[in-house]
Formats: structure tokens, C-alpha cells, sequence
């Protein structure tokens, strides 16, 4: 047991930190914030291409795959860097989608779509949840009816995010309407966004964060398209959300967060003249805030640790996803509650504003995730039943 | 970054574990409930001595298995599992770990052997009323006095205060603090019984003009509160250790429970609420353990470790208050029954969310150091 970094993950830490320190100019952040962190303007895909050609995307990926073969805490480390510096990097484009395609996809996948992922030209949404198919996922409609030797694709998604600027999604249909499971009749699509069946029209958020209600009408697609076995979909999936898992709860934005808030806080002073982080109050929030953040740092690692090792423990991942989210949203609170008044002012305000309205914002869309990713009533019942052997009830 | 066990540290676990889980069962413990006998099972002590177990963060030539900091951790985890009435803590992590790491050759060779094998039982007084810092004594002074010196003064929550060889304490001199090895026997001392919740007697010192000779000195008024500080974060993290095999064990003895426990014709870990509530006690006490652990590994490598110290000693207090009272609700009525053996852990559960500093003074000294800058995130 050793609870700390190697001196060569500290290497590559500092690596990353100057390297997206360069990356990352003023205009550039300007437009990420201005995007609501979700990227797709036109600076920000210049990064990404330039982080393509400096082989910074698909690290995770073996070398014969093209990737640089880091391990899970190697890509650990990547993702909290990349977090850090605040760039919106297309995760599950990069991580997810694109190694299921490197790994299970056909001729077409492997040397048109993935050298394409691999350079930052290529981006995918994700295509799962319906209207009614939340975390009932295998509830889903849209279907794939076979006709020839074409699929013909009807249906409707909901919250397909970056669908607007995405080339192709990554949809879940039924294939088998008649399978004796229902997530034994799913398959996995890659479906163009620029065909004419195709259509979009935004959903806003609390969070300003837009995502999308996507429509699939009569969407004609070949064999190609098909990703994996059909009806062998749901493997993919959840395969896919296990390794989304690793950027929702990442520590580090959190740490950059508190550690700013830590420095406004020394430096703005009362009417009286003292420091605001000499107050008592102050000092107990952020002390909290500096509590749970370690505990998530640790989580965080033993998962990517655990993964390196090829130990990843169920329930670990669960208590890694459902602590995260929550403690973010107690964070906010009391972060926002040292800003204060100012912590309610929208960034880009014409005064009042602190550490560019971030916490205003967070306030706004840290729930999306208790219930995103695999909603935290789930990953309790996998904690109770993983961790510590509880019966379930059937479902 | 490895969270992953050595070979001698799983060996460490397995042993411990072994012995205590057979040796400390519910009607042992009995034996020592409502006072009716000093809470030391002396015959477990021995078995535990000729393990190796304690000495097995001290060095070989004192006749220990010559392991560090993490592996000691890793046998108070089980001692805490247990709830084991033997004095771990303040025997090895308090006195006899200083003792080797600042005491003179002298010193070490005349209480270290006798330490790893059970046959002399040191002790360390850490706290007095209205002060839990044990680098900084404040109602406890001492005179220089020939080569010795003279203390007088108060001690609160003395565990096996009557029956050590030595007492370790520190003092307030002229310069600085000084720590001192005292013997309970001295004239001077006296002992009130301090009836604590867990059965363990918590003693009340007071001291009066107590010689101390040069030889039972283990550091002088420059090198003392560094000592003291370095015994107390270290004592700090074996109480994380034992709160850890504390919760650890109650929450499964919980899960146990909720699965053969029906009500409604079906098994109460069924209802979402019960296996949630468990779910909760579950991350509670994985965040418990990797701030322990963490807290453990920089000990064990001599690194700063003040901040992962106070946080793993909140994450104590909090945990322990809150797996005790999910442990005691999913139960219901059992829970507290005295015939059924949760209760004894919410006590230990308590004692370690206490001790030395609950949650809120850990906080408090944690908030001190943000505002000096000494804690930013990595
Ligand atoms: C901003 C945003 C972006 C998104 N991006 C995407 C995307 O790109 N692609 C995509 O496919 N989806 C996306 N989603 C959808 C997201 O995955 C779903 O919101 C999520 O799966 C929950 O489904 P739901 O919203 O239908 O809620 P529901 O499933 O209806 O849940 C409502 C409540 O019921 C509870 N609940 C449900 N089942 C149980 C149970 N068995 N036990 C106890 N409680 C239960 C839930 O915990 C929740 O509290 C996004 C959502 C948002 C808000």
C-alpha cells in the first residue's frame, strides 16, 4: 500500500498541466464558457484536432488500436488535467464509443471512423434515453426493422446532448420485438446525423446546458452500420456506461473550485479590515468542502487503481458515482455560501460577479448527474447487493 | 498510487484477525461490563505477544517483526473489529512508538523488549480537562529539578492508568514542553476512576510535586512538542485504524441482519429504504477507510501528513455517528438489546469519534490551516 503517485504519474501530470495550460488561451475559455461547457464552436474544434495530431486522443486505447495504451490511472490522470484546465473534452466520442468501435466494430469502423475519432474529426452522441425509457432503459421503442438487405429506423430519443454538432449517433434500437427479455432484443447503430430522416430540436435546461429530442424517421441504413452483434446491444451499453463513470465525478474541477475560492476568500476583506477567510463560519465550510474532496480524490483513485489492476469491484464504482454527485451539490452550497450575495450573479454580469459566475451556474446543473450516469437509487441497490450481500427485491 | 496489500501486510491482517475472531466473543466481553473487571484480557494480550503482533511495528533487535506505521494500522483495524479489551493503542502507537523513534538507545533498550513481549504495559496521558491538544500542555508544568524534573498538574482520559509501568505526558518548562515517562507508582501521583460509557476506565491524573528522574526523560523543552505532535497525529490515525474495524463490523453485522429478517412475509433488505440506508453506511465507511489508509501510508513514510490526518479523524467522528445509528435503526428493537452484540461497537463507535477531538475541533484546526494556505488541493 502506497497512497501515492509514482514520481513518473507526476511527471505526466505536469506534462499535461503545462501542456493544456498552452492550450487553453483566453479566447478559446471564452468560448467553452460562452458554450456552456459543452464545446462545438469553431476554436474548440481546432483544439481538438490539434490534441489529435499530438496524440493526445485514444490514450486509453491499446497501441495496436492506435492509442497510446496508458493505463486506467495514466487516463485518470489525463481526465483530471483535461478537467482542470476546463476544455470539454468529447468523452464519449473518445472513450466510450470510440474503443467499442476499435475493438468490435467492422472494416468500415476500423479504418474510416476510428482514425477519424483518433484525430478529432469525428463525434458522436449518444443515443439511448426516451421518453419513455429513462433508467428503465430497456424500455426503449425505436426500432431497426429489417427490409432487404437495408434497416429501416423509426423512433424518437430524448436528451440526445451535442446531437447538433455530432456526426453520427450512437443509437440503441429494438431489433427483436419478440425476445423473451426485453434487453435481449437491443442493438447498437451508428446512425448519420446529416440524413435527411434525421431531425433535432433543442431542450433547454435549468443548467443552460442544451441537450436534444432527436427523431429517427424512416432512416434507411445498411449492415454496416451495425455495431457488434445483433441484438447483442446491451452489452455494449452497459460497458459503455462503466467507463463514462470515470469523467462524471472527477475531482478535479472541485479542486480547482475550492482552491480559488480558498484564495478569493483571503484576499477580500471586510468593513473592518480582516480577511474573510479568517472568519470562523468561513473557515468551518471550507474545511468541510476540503474533507469530502479528499475522500473523492481517494475513491476516484482506488477506482482507477483498481481498474489498472483488472479489480474493479462493482460496488466500488457505484459508491465512487453516487458519493461524487452528491457531495458536489453539498460543495456548491457551501462554497456558494462563503461568495455569498455574489454567488447568485450570472457571469458576464456588468459588476458583482466572482470567479466568473461559476458557482451561480453550478448551482444550476449539479443534479443532472445524481440522476445521470445511472440514477443514484440504482447504484444504492448495486452497493447493497455487491457491497454488502443485502437481497434485492425483484424488479 | 497502489491501494493494494504487501505480502506481509495481508499476513499481518489474516494473523490478527484470526486470533481475535476466535479469542474475543460476546461472552469475554461480557466478563467486563458495568466495571466488574479491569477491561484488559490479559491472556489475549499474551497470545497477541507471542504472535509477534506487538511488536510488529518495532524493530527486530527489540524483538519485533521490524514492519511500519501501515501494517500496525492494519492490526488496530482488527483490534477495533473485535472491540478487544487490550490496551493497543496507547501501549504501542502512544508511548512505545516514540520511544523508538525519539527515545536514546538507553531508554529504548530498557522498555522495548519488554513492549513486543507483553510483560511491561506503557501508557500515555494525552489530554487535559478543557484541552485536547497534546503538543501544547497547559495545566501541566514542570521544574527543572538536579537532572530530572519536578511535574504538577492534571490529566484526563488516562486509559490503564493503574496498572502501566510508565506513563508518557508532557509538560509545560521554561522553553518549550517536555516529555516525560512516569511512573504511576510515584509520590506525588494520584488516580480517580473516571467511569467512561465503553467499561474502559479513563483515569483522572494529578500530579504534585511527581520526581521524574533524567533517565525517564524522553525529550527536553525544544524537542518535546515536536514529539508530542508527532505522537498525536499518529495516535490520531489509530483511533481512524480501530473506528474503521469498528463500523466496518457493525455495518455488516447490519447486513447480516437485514437479510434474514422478515417482516411483511419478505426480508426487510428488500425495502429499498433499508438497502439504502445500508448503501449509505457502506460509502461512509469506504471513505473512512481510503482517508485511513492514506493517512496510515504517509505516516508510515515519515511524509507531512497533518491535513490527511484531521480529515480521516472528521471522517471518524462523522462516520462512527452515523453508522451506529443506522446499525441501531435497521435493527430495531435488537440492535440495542444487550443479549445481541451491536451495542458494545455504538460505545467503541462513540470513544473514537471523541477522543482526542471530534469532529468539529478537527474541522475547526483543518479551517485554521486553509486560511494559512497550508491546505490547498494538490
Ligand atoms: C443534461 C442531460 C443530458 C443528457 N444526455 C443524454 C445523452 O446524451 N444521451 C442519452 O441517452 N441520455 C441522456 N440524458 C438522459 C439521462 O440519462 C436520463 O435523464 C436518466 O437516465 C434518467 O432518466 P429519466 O430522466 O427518464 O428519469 P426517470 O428514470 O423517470 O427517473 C425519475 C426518478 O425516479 C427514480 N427511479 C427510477 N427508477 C427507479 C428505481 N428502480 N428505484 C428507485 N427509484 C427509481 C429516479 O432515480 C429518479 O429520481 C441526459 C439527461 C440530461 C438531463
Amino acid at each position: 500500500m502506497k497512497v501515492e503517485f509514482t514520481p513518473q504519474q507526476n511527471a505526466l501530470r505536469e506534462e499535461l498541466r503545462a501542456y493544456f495550460g498552452e492550450l487553453m488561451t483566453p479566447e478559446l475559455m471564452d468560448e467553452c464558457s460562452r458554450d456552456m461547457g459543452e464545446g462545438g464552436g469553431p476554436l474548440w474544434r481546432t483544439a481538438l484536432k490539434k490534441m489529435g495530431a499530438d496524440g493526445w486522443i485514444g490514450l486509453g486505447w491499446p497501441e495496436e488500436l492506435g492509442g497510446k495504451g496508458m493505463s486506467p490511472i495514466e487516463q485518470f490522470i489525463f481526465v483530471e488535467e483535461i478537467m482542470r484546465a476546463g476544455y470539454p473534452f468529447p468523452f464519449l466520442t473518445t472513450e466510450s464509443v470510440g474503443p467499442q468501435l476499435a475493438e468490435n466494430g467492422n472494416e468500415w469502423h476500423k479504418t474510416e471512423l476510428v482514425p477519424k475519432i483518433l484525430a478529432g474529426e469525428l463525434l458522436i452522441s449518444i443515443g439511448y434515453s426516451e421518453p419513455g425509457a429513462g433508467t428503465d432503459l430497456a424500455a426503449l421503442k425505436t426500432s431497426a426493422v429489417r427490409d432487404g438487405d437495408e434497416w429501416v429506423i423509426n423512433g424518437q430519443k430524448m436528451w440526445t446532448s451535442l446531437a447538433h454538432f455530432c456526426d453520427y449517433t450512437w443509437l440503441a434500437v429494438r431489433t427483436d420485438p419478440d425476445a423473451p427479455k426485453k434487453h435481449k432484443g437491443i442493438s447498437m447503430f451508428l446512425v448519420p446525423n446529416d440524413d435527411p430522416g434525421w431531425s433535432c430540436t433543442p431542450v433547454n435546461t435549468l443548467g443552460d446546458v442544451r441537450t436534444n429530442a432527436t427523431f429517427y424517421d424512416n432512416i434507411r441504413v445498411s449492415d454496416r452500420n451495425l455495431v457488434g452483434e445483433l441484438n447483442g446491444g446491451w452489452k455494449l451499453i452497459t460497458s459503455q456506461l462503466n467507463r463514462e463513470r470515470l469523467s462524471l465525478v472527477n475531482v478535479g474541477p472541485t479542486a480547482v473550485l475550492f482552491n480559488k475560492v480558498v484564495q478569493w476568500a483571503s484576499e477580500t476583506t471586510l468593513a473592518d479590515g480582516s480577511r474573510l477567510v479568517d472568519e470562523a463560519w468561513v473557515q468551518g465550510n471550507l474545511a468541510r468542502v476540503r474533507v469530502g474532496i479528499e475522500a473523492l480524490k481517494l475513491v476516484c483513485y482506488k477506482q482507477a487503481w483498481a481498474m489498472s489492476e483488472g479489480t474493479l469491484d462493482m460496488a466500488d464504482a457505484s459508491v465512487a458515482k453516487v458519493y461524487g454527485s452528491e457531495f458536489f451539490i453539498e460543495a456548491y452550497r457551501l462554497l456558494g455560501e462563503v461568495v455569498g450575495q455574489a454567488s447568485m450573479v450570472k457571469a458576464h454580469s456588468e459588476a458583482g460577479e466572482v470567479l466568473q459566475g461559476r458557482i451561480e451556474r453550478l448551482y444550476r446543473t449539479a443534479s443532472i448527474i445524481t440522476f445521470g450516469g445511472g440514477t443514484n437509487e440504482i447504484q444504492r441497490d448495486i452497493i447493497s447487493a455487491a457491497g454488502l450481500w443485502i437481497p434485492r427485491a425483484s424488479r | 498510487m497502489d491501494f493494494g496489500f504487501s505480502e506481509q501486510q495481508g499476513e499481518v491482517q489474516t494473523l490478527a484477525r484470526q486470533i481475535l475472531s476466535e479469542q474475543v466473543t460476546p461472552e469475554r466481553l461480557a466478563a467486563y461490563d458495568e466495571f466488574k473487571a479491569e477491561r484488559f484480557d490479559r491472556e489475549l494480550w499474551q497470545q497477541l505477544a507471542q504472535a509477534g503482533l506487538l511488536g510488529v511495528a518495532l524493530e527486530e533487535s527489540h524483538g519485533g517483526m521490524g514492519f511500519g506505521f501501515t501494517e500496525l494500522a492494519l492490526f488496530i483495524e482488527e483490534v477495533g473489529r473485535s472491540i478487544a479489551p487490550v490496551p493497543v493503542i496507547p501501549h504501542l502507537v502512544s508511548a512505545a512508538a516514540p520511544i523508538q523513534r525519539f527515545g536514546s538507545s538507553e531508554l529504548q533498550g530498557r522498555w522495548l523488549p519488554g513492549v513486543a513481549s507483553g510483560d511491561v504495559l506503557l501508557t500515555a496521558a494525552l489530554m487535559e480537562p478543557g484541552n485536547e491538544e497534546p503538543a501544547a500542555p497547559s495545566l501541566t508544568t514542570a521544574t527543572l529539578d538536579g537532572d530530572g524534573y519536578r511535574v504538577s498538574g492534571l490529566k484526563t482520559c488516562v486509559p490503564f492508568a493503574r496498572s502501566a509501568d510508565r506513563i508518557l505526558l508532557s509538560a509545560a518548562v521554561d522553553g518549550g514542553v517536555v516529555v516525560l515517562l512516569v511512573d504511576p507508582k510515584s509520590a506525588g501521583i494520584s488516580l480517580e476512576d473516571v467511569r467512561y460509557s465503553t467499561y474502559e476506565t479513563q483515569y483522572q491524573l494529578t500530579l504534585q510535586d511527581v520526581q521524574v528522574s533524567a533517565a525517564d526523560v524522553l525529550a527536553g523543552p525544544t524537542a518535546g512538542a515536536a514529539v508530542m505532535q508527532w505522537l498525536s497525529l499518529r495516535t490520531t490515525a489509530a483511533l481512524c485504524a480501530h473506528q474503521l474495524g469498528v463500523t466496518d463490523h457493525s455495518m455488516r453485522m447490519t447486513a447480516s441482519y437485514s437479510a434474514e429478517r422478515k417482516q411483511f412475509g419478505v426480508l426487510i433488505g428488500t425495502f429499498q429504504a433499508v438497502g439504502h440506508r445500508a448503501a449509505n453506511c457502506y460509502i461512509d465507511v469506504e471513505c473512512l477507510r481510503l482517508n485511513t489508509y492514506q493517512a496510515a501510508s504517509l505516516l508510515a513514510s515519515e511524509a507531512d501528513a497533518t491535513n490527511e490526518v484531521q480529515i480521516a479523524k472528521v471522517w471518524a467522528g462523522d462516520v462512527g455517528h452515523r453508522v451506529s445509528y443506522a446499525s441501531q435503526h435497521l435493527h430495531g428493537g435488537t440492535g440495542i438489546d444487550r443479549d445481541y452484540p451491536l451495542w458494545r461497537y455504538c460505545l467503541w463507535a462513540r470513544h473514537n469519534e471523541m477522543m482526542l477531538g471530534g469532529s468539529a475541533r478537527q474541522l475547526a484546526a483543518l479551517g485554521a490551516r486553509i486560511a494559512a494556505g497550508e491546505a490547498y488541493c494538490a
